[in-house]
């Protein structure tokens, strides 16, 4: 297992918005989170890449456990560098072109020499098809460029999983298709991914591991094609079928 | 116009212009540097909420934005000499200057910091920058270049404001031209042609604002 959370609980004010979440990811699973808007799936995930402090929880990641309330920067930091996040809005460095986007991380987070941080720069933004656009800045890209421009720059670095907080919401249905294919490919590669997406026919599809929340808490978790063909609690049947309809 | 006053004109236009470039433009360039060092300095404190730092920031930028120049000027040349410390009319001027320009300066680079979006920060430390290298890297050269134009705003009214130092004996322009005013007397004429100095050395920085925002700006340009 390279993923565990238990027991995740966090409340904003007197809002409760995690109740104790558990999850697991092993290695090469893309997992998908479902669940209804203010379900808590973007929390979840800025709990466990530590964006928010959760008030209690216990993540255990490559075999070691930190306690999420009480994480160090130290740790926290020691961590981010083996994975990564895509966010919905891109969040692009507005100031950097699109090779320095995926190289800042690399040179000045990671201390990679210049020529390789480069040279692994070029082949990720190549494998996500934004080569010829290394030296636009974000300004000058469609959103479906900087997402794939944000999915190198998170995969540059090899990273242990990747987080997606609904890579494609943000998107028009054209633009949609390019990133989730490019999601597709990393998948079939072998990418540790968690995936937060309201693509009900992306997370049939590619993912191995479906987990559906709603208030705050996991209503059901299991391979992919159990929970879409043989949900077991209602919960679950209901949000698929309207979702789908 | 008779040929007297033209003279007058015509050979007090050194006379001004020497100390302009000697007093008036050192004064402004040395001051608005160590304002800047300032402003940067106390926004990021702020900014990144330093305990302590950040109530003695605010302190300083309550009491420099409050009182008026002048007063400050008044306090440090003839005030301080009361508890025995005594600067010369120069360093005094680059004191007072500095801390007066830094204070204002130090709410835009503030205001621009915080203009940045959020996810900026989030993505760095997420790319696996850590905070300090975020904010050098990401943050704050995204914030000096929204800071850039009311910074180069207040440069250009710092070069003006430094006629005030003429109140502590430093012979700057506004200095110079009354030194001439008192010998020949044409005070309309004098004060017109200091008046058109100082319009020259803003039209210069102006121009000079234009060329640093286009290159700033490649990044925001849209096209290609
Ligand atoms: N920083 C915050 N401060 C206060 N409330 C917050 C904050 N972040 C999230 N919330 C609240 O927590 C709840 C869960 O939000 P969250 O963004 O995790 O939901 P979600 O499942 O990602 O929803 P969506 O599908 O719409 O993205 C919502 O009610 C939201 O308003
Ligand atoms: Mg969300």
């Amino acid at each position: 297992m390279l993923l565990r959370v238990e027991n995740v609980h966090k409340s904003f004010g007197a809002l409760e918005v995690l109740r104790g979440v558990e999850l697991s990811v092993d290695k090469g699973d893309v997992v998908a989170i479902l669940g209804p808007s203010g379900s808590g799936k973007t929390t979840l995930l800025r709990c466990v890449n530590f964006l928010e402090r959760a008030d209690e929880g216990i993540l255990t990641f490559d075999g070691e456990r930190f306690d999420l309330a009480r994480m160090s920067k130290r740790d926290a930091a020691r961590l981010r560098k083996k994975t990564a996040f895509v966010f919905q809005s891109y969040n692009l460095f507005l100031n950097k072109t699109a090779l320095e986007n995926v190289t800042e991380g690399l040179i000045t987070g990671r201390r990679i020499p210049k020529g390789s941080a480069v040279d692994a720069a070029r082949r990720a933004l190549d494998k996500v098809g934004m080569l010829d656009r290394a030296d636009h800045y974000p300004s000058q890209l469609s959103g479906g460029q900087q997402q794939r421009t944000a999915i190198a720059r998170a995969i540059a670095a090899q990273p242990e999983i990747v987080y997606f907080d609904e890579p494609t919401s943000a998107l028009d249905p054209e633009l949609t298709g390019e990133v989730l294919s490019v999601m597709r490919q990393l998948a079939e590669e072998g990418m540790t991914m968690l995936v937060v997406t309201h693509e009900l026919g992306f997370a049939r599809t590619v993912s191995s591991q479906v987990v559906f929340m709603e208030g705050g808490v996991v209503v059901e978790a299991g391979p992919s094609r159990q929970i879409f063909e043989a949900p077991r609690q209602a919960r679950t049947r209901a949000f698929l079928q309207t979702d789908q309809a | 116009m008779d040929s007297r006053l033209l003279d007058i004109l015509v050979d007090s236009f050194p006379k001004i212009l020497i100390p302009g470039l000697t007093v008036t433009l050192p004064l402004t360039a040395i001051a608005f540097s160590i304002a800047m060092v300032i402003a940067v300095a106390a926004a990021l404190a702020q900014f990144a909420r330093v305990p302590v730092i950040t109530q003695i920031c605010r302190l300083y930028i309550w009491i420099f934005r409050g009182t008026p120049l002048l007063v400050q000027l008044f306090v440090v040349f003839f005030g301080m000499p009361k508890i025995g410390i005594t600067i010369a009319p120069f360093p005094a001027a680059v004191i007072v200057f500095s801390l007066n320009e830094g204070a204002y300066c130090a709410e835009t680079v503030r205001a621009a910091l915080e203009s940045v979006p959020s996810g900026q920060l989030e993505a760095g430390l997420c790319a696996g920058l850590s905070y300090l290298q975020t904010m050098r890297r990401i943050i704050l050269p995204q914030a000096m270049r929204t800071a850039f134009p009311p910074l180069s705003n207040s440069l250009i009214a710092m070069v003006k404001d430094t006629s005030l130092a003429a109140n502590i004996t430093v012979v700057e322009m506004l200095r110079a031209t009354e030194q001439i005013n008192a010998r020949v007397y044409e005070p309309l004429a004098l004060y017109i042609e200091v008046g058109l100095i100082y319009l020259l050395f803003s039209t210069v920085l102006t121009w000079l604002q234009r060329v640093g925002e286009k290159r700033l700006g490649a990044y925001e340009n849209r096209g290609v």
